[in-house]
């Protein structure tokens, strides 16, 4: 996790989350489903999609499980219509279904490239929002770009990237905190740091870049050398 | 703005899409930059979000919602008695015959830039057919082509435009069989020779309404495409298929 800063209250956030109950446990039997404690650094050693590629029984329903509540929890964060947000889900399942032999583990961890998968089908869907009027999309476009077929210029292990984010500067390392970890739009981070809008959005840019850039030379480059 | 300060420009832009923070104006600079310079977008800040998101989430996260996980569960049993690497690509010989030059230019990469102006476009939804007037007094590069019903469909026909600048279109058609969405589909495809020949780019699925009257279909092309080459539509089950064996085909248009 990233160094701790301020926090706002949780009435502040800008999504819905659980939080520590005040009054002691969460009264489990409110959930219809039992509570999962997820630890993705597990699949490291025995990563599932493969097994999902080779079309192993059951794995896919291994994924489900695993990381069913990631995607939900990332989805949830960019899509607030609860029916809109499962659909997506199943979406996401599909492509994740269909592109698990493209995963290379060289490059990022089975949890990134899920979430990967999830954020960009995320964001897509929000910039799709107004358009294609009146005309059904297919639930599994096979046509979404696979994540890794784009080069990428870096591997980024989920250690390497947590202690390079450790690296970065205060102020961006607030705004990391406030956009990945609280999910406040730029809009509204803007309106608590009382930043322009405009740093915000170019402070976080170029903190993503001054990452890359240091995992580049820290020896995290994919880049393969000219022959 | 020389060179470096060019790919430090696209940089930002490239960090920028990965937050999801472009403006419309600057995915279109976004693909300026990208097809005027070569210069190849870096998946690795899509890569740098996700793993710090993931790492943000994970320990606050919720279980699935519960008739939500037994749908998925339910669907991947299903999934279990085929192998997902069977439908990874549309893989068509036959768009081989349809294809007859190549496109030469961008590569696949620039192309799925374009998209972002499709996808960035916030508009309000208008019923097809002004949506494609609209689009016939607003695009300076409209292509537009005629369809040709085949065999069991001769009587099929329309018209279809496109335009690469905007990354819209919209079939005019007539003379196809209405048909039942709980039993089959209509599904377009795009040849777009800037990609692999054999990988028609999906159009969508759509319904053709029982009334006989001329119906106006948008294009959702699910990647952007450039000079597309043929359009084809193809019957196939309901919810459209990722791979067509062209068994029904209904019409093509094409140059």
């Amino acid at each position: 996790m990233f160094p701790r800063f301020q926090a706002f209250p949780v009435w502040e956030r800008g999504f819905v989350r659980i939080q520590p109950s005040i009054f002691g446990q969460i009264d489990e039997a409110a959930y219809s489903a039992p509570r999962t404690v997820t630890t993705f650094d597990s699949t490291a050693q025995n990563p599932i999609l493969p097994r999902v590629a080779a079309g192993e029984p059951r794995a896919m329903n291994l994924c489900v499980t695993h990381y069913g509540p990631l995607i939900w929890g990332i989805v949830r964060r960019y899509i607030k219509d609860t029916a809109e947000a499962e659909d997506l889900v199943q979406e996401v399942f599909t492509e994740v279904w269909k592109k698990a032999a493209s995963f290379d583990p060289a490059i990022a961890s089975e949890a990134t490239y899920i979430g990967l998968i999830t954020r960009r089908r995320s964001i897509d869907y929000l910039r799709r929002q107004g358009r294609q009027p009146g005309f059904e999309p297919l639930a599994a476009a096979e046509s979404i770009p696979t994540p890794t077929a784009q080069p990428t210029s870096i591997t980024c292990d989920p250690e390497t990237v947590r202690s390079s984010v450790a690296t970065l500067p205060a102020d961006t390392r607030e705004l990391f905190h406030l956009f990945f970890e609280d999910g406040f739009t730029h809009p509204e981070i803007a309106q608590k740091t009382g930043l322009p809008l405009g740093t915000v959005k170019t402070r976080l840019r170029r903190g993503l870049i001054t990452l890359r850039d240091h995992l580049r030379r820290a020896g995290h480059s994919n880049i393969q050398p000219a022959s | 703005m020389n060179p470096s300060d060019l790919k430090i420009r696209f940089d930002e832009l490239c960090a920028g899409r990965a937050l999801g923070d472009l403006t419309p104006e600057e995915e279109r600079e976004w693909v300026a930059l990208a097809s005027e310079t070569g210069l190849n977008p870096d998946s690795a800040f899509e890569l740098l979000a996700a793993s710090i998101e993931v790492d943000a989430i994970q320990d606050h996260l919720e279980p699935l919602p519960a008739k939500l996980a037994a749908r998925l569960h339910q669907w991947a049993d299903e999934t279990a008695k085929s192998a997902p690497t069977n439908i990874v690509r549309a893989e068509i010989p036959a768009w081989k015959a349809i294809v007859a030059n190549p496109f030469s230019g961008w590569a696949a990469a620039a192309a799925i830039l374009i998209l972002s102006l499709l996808l960035t476009r916030k508009e309000t939804p208008i019923p097809p057919a002004q949506a494609e007037i609209r689009l016939r007094s607003e695009a300076k590069d409209l292509i537009e082509r005629s369809f040709a019903g085949i065999g069991d469909f001769k009587d099929a026909g329309g018209k279809v435009i496109w335009s690469d600048q905007l990354q819209q279109g919209y079939m005019t058609l007539s003379g196809i069989p209405a048909n039942d969405p709980n039993k089959a589909q209509y599904q377009l495809w795009v040849v777009d020779p800037a990609r692999d020949s054999d990988a028609p780019v999906d159009g969508g699925v759509f319904d053709i309404p029982s009334d006989g009257s001329p119906v106006v279909v948008p294009i959702a092309a699910k990647l952007a495409l450039n000079k597309p080459q043929a359009f084809v539509i193809t019957l196939e089950q309901p919810g459209g298929v990722v791979k067509s064996k062209q068994e029904k085909v209904v019409a093509l248009a094409k140059n």
